[in-house]
């Protein structure tokens, strides 16, 4: 009776105890939508789910094997590296310079440029995506500018090449990139450039000294946001890209909803999970150890 | 004195949109000297720092630095240090990047940067706390690094931007101390902003008082305080000011609405104010050996520590008196006391209006 009495005072007297109450919901609600079936999945790739969807204590390794001595697998995992790295090296490069001007120079209309600039995001993803297509193909409207003003000969042919899934990607994960990088230049002290000037140190020296080891966390943040959902993009290989374009998520998509082989499309999610988690941990971990992190 | 000038303004105009912020500034500012723009927030100091820094461009004048003029060229080609107002530490870099840092885009030799900041250390008093973070250090530590910073690179003149600001009163009167010394150990020339008359009248050599983007006097301390040149200057300066208006009769005498009062000679003719410095009033039962006499009612008694603060009413006037010494103290007026007060002729100044 003692005990359940301080215990009950305790409670009472720990305010982060019914803070923790407020994270059941949230927490719940990913144990049934997401924690349950990443299992299920997790279940399938060890081949522990058989035929007849029962559950089969006999965990095997076999879809693993299979997925990493397939090379035509592997060549895939790693053209989706490949283009989500250029993506997000694009996004940075468009990206960087579009968050400074508007956080660094210009003074009355932030925000009006920033809306104007989300407001393209707030149309369905596949929408845009349909957009660029109208752009990127062959009898596209640009293209009959461009040649019945005989600026070129011929029509330029985008669609279903890398470049036109890089493109798409680029144009639709930009945002994702700029929010970021605005959100931490705002926040950037301008007195450190001026103290940086005072110092002797030229408007490019303190950009590199300054400004850009300052934007790290701002960075980092628009890297992850970009690159995970790049690295694992499925709709826009399929919508613009040729059958030379297929990344890791067409792959999944293809061994659960057209060869409907779950195991081999659960091993190769797992291996995908296990490798970008494990890329982005040491991501983080390394711009921790510089004290860069968020 | 120096004669040589390290720092020139002429006629600098600054205007932010309708505001003129700074308003035909003229300052010379001689070589070694610590000099203090001083007024109430708004009046145009810190932007006449900044335009001196040429991180504000000027819409007239002329800045030079040791007879250059500077006008146009950038910041970062000024040979100028600055302590800035909330410091602007650089969050990424230890105690030596930080001071380091301009001695590194000076293209400084390694070893040679690692004696200079090692000297400077000394100076500032901060040996050993070389690789801390600059947010694991005190108030006080942090506002030592930013003035190292400020003065490894051996600036020609050190601006420095209220940098006392946010420390706490002791540590405060501690740094004003210190910066004197360090003032007077590296032979620079420090200008100094601040509204702080305290910070201001420790240490400069001189000050300027600023208001509405104008400088209202130029003079060291003591000139200041006992020859304002203008009433604001006067009421600004000093804990406390009696101020009478009256007309000039003859050289020193001035007919106000309390009678004549006595002053010291002056050219000044017309509408005056006389000013009296609270200390500088006696009061007591029976006053002799004052050139203006005048009797009141005590309205007011504060204890301030070593001194005791009365008002006393006379006619409508109300006189600010400082009674130093503690044999005073036993001698208390009280609320209420008829009492006389008085001053020698000397100690009333005279000040256009």
């Amino acid at each position: 009776m003692g005990f359940s009495d301080t215990l009950l005072k305790h409670i009472r007297r720990n305010v982060t105890v019914k803070v923790s109450l407020l994270l059941i919901p949230p927490l719940l609600f990913l144990a049934i939508w997401f924690y349950a079936p990443f299992f299920i999945v997790g279940l399938y790739s060890f081949d522990m789910i058989n035929i007849q969807r029962e559950i089969v204590f006999k965990p095997s390794l076999i879809h693993y094997l299979r997925v990493l001595s397939w090379t035509g697998a592997m060549k895939i995992f790693l053209r989706s590296l490949y283009f989500a790295g250029v993506t997000v090296i694009l996004c940075l490069l468009i990206g960087y310079p579009v968050a400074y001007y508007i956080s660094f120079k210009m003074k009355k209309y932030k925000d009006l440029f920033i809306i104007l600039f989300i407001i393209p995001f707030w149309v369905s993803f596949l929408l845009r995506t349909y957009a660029m297509m109208s752009i990127l193909d062959e009898r596209s409207f640009l293209n009959v500018l461009l040649t019945s003003l005989k600026l070129i000969d011929s029509p330029i042919r985008i669609m279903y090449t890398d470049t036109a899934v890089i493109l798409v990607m680029v144009y639709d994960y930009l945002v994702m990139m700029v929010l970021p990088l605005y959100a931490n230049l705002e926040k950037l002290d301008k007195t450190l450039l001026e103290a940086a000037y005072t110092l002797g140190a030229s408007p490019v020296k303190t950009f590199l000294k300054i400004t850009l080891p300052l934007s790290m966390p701002g960075i980092m943040a628009g890297f992850l946001l970009v690159f995970i959902p790049a690295v694992g993009e499925f709709v826009i290989p399929e919508l613009v890209g040729g059958p030379n374009n297929y990344m890791v998520g067409n792959l999944i998509y293809e061994f659960f909803m057209g060869a409907r082989h779950w195991w081999i499309g659960s091993a190769l999610s797992m291996l995908f999970i296990v490798f970008i988690l494990s890329l982005v941990i040491t991501y983080v971990r390394k711009m921790g150890e510089r004290g860069l992190a968020f | 004195m120096s004669d040589v000038f390290s720092v020139e303004l002429e006629n600098i105009v600054k205007r932010f949109g309708n505001v003129v912020a700074v308003d035909h500034v003229n300052l010379k500012i001689r070589e070694n000297e610590f000099f203090s723009l001083l007024g109430p927030s708004g009046c145009g100091k810190t932007t006449t720092l900044r335009i001196i820094a040429g991180l504000e461009e000027p819409d007239e004048g002329v800045v030079r630095i040791y007879g250059e003029d500077v006008t146009d060229v950038p910041t970062h080609k000024r040979n100028i240090g600055m302590v800035f107002q909330h410091l602007a530490l650089f969050p990424h870099m230890n105690v030596f990047e930080n001071i380091a840092f301009g001695l590194k885009m000076r293209k400084v030799q390694k070893e040679e940067i690692k004696k200079r900041v090692k000297e400077i250390l000394e100076i500032v008093k901060l040996e050993g706390l070389e690789y801390r973070r600059v947010n694991q250090l005190s108030g006080g530590q942090q506002q030592r690094v930013a003035l190292a910073r400020a003065l490894v690179i051996e600036p020609e003149v050190l601006l420095l931007d209220e940098p006392l600001g946010a420390l706490d009163l002791k540590i405060r009167q501690h740094m004003m101390v210190e910066l004197k010394n360090i003032q007077r150990k590296v032979k620079t020339t420090f200008i100094y902003v601040t509204h702080d008359q305290t910070e201001a009248m420790t240490m400069s050599d001189r000050i300027a008082i600023m208001k509405d983007g104008k400088i209202q006097q130029v003079g060291t301390p003591l000139e200041i305080y006992y020859r304002p040149s203008n009433t604001f200057v006067a009421s600004f300066i000093g804990e406390a000011v009696n101020l009478i208006e009256g007309e000039v009769v003859e050289n020193g005498l001035v007919d106000t609405s309390l009678g004549t009062i006595h002053c010291a000679g002056s050219l000044t003719k017309g509408r005056v104010a006389v000013m009296v410095r609270p200390e500088m009033v006696e009061i007591g039962d029976k006053l002799y050996n004052v050139d203006n006499l005048f009797r009141g009612t005590v309205q007011s008694i504060i204890f301030k520590g070593s001194y005791i603060e009365y008002r006393v009413d006379v006619e409508g006037n109300t006189f600010v008196i400082h009674k130093h010494g503690s044999a005073e103290l036993g001698r208390l007026h009280h609320l209420g006391d008829i009492v006389e007060i008085g001053w020698k002729k000397n100690s009333s100044i005279i000040i256009p209006i």
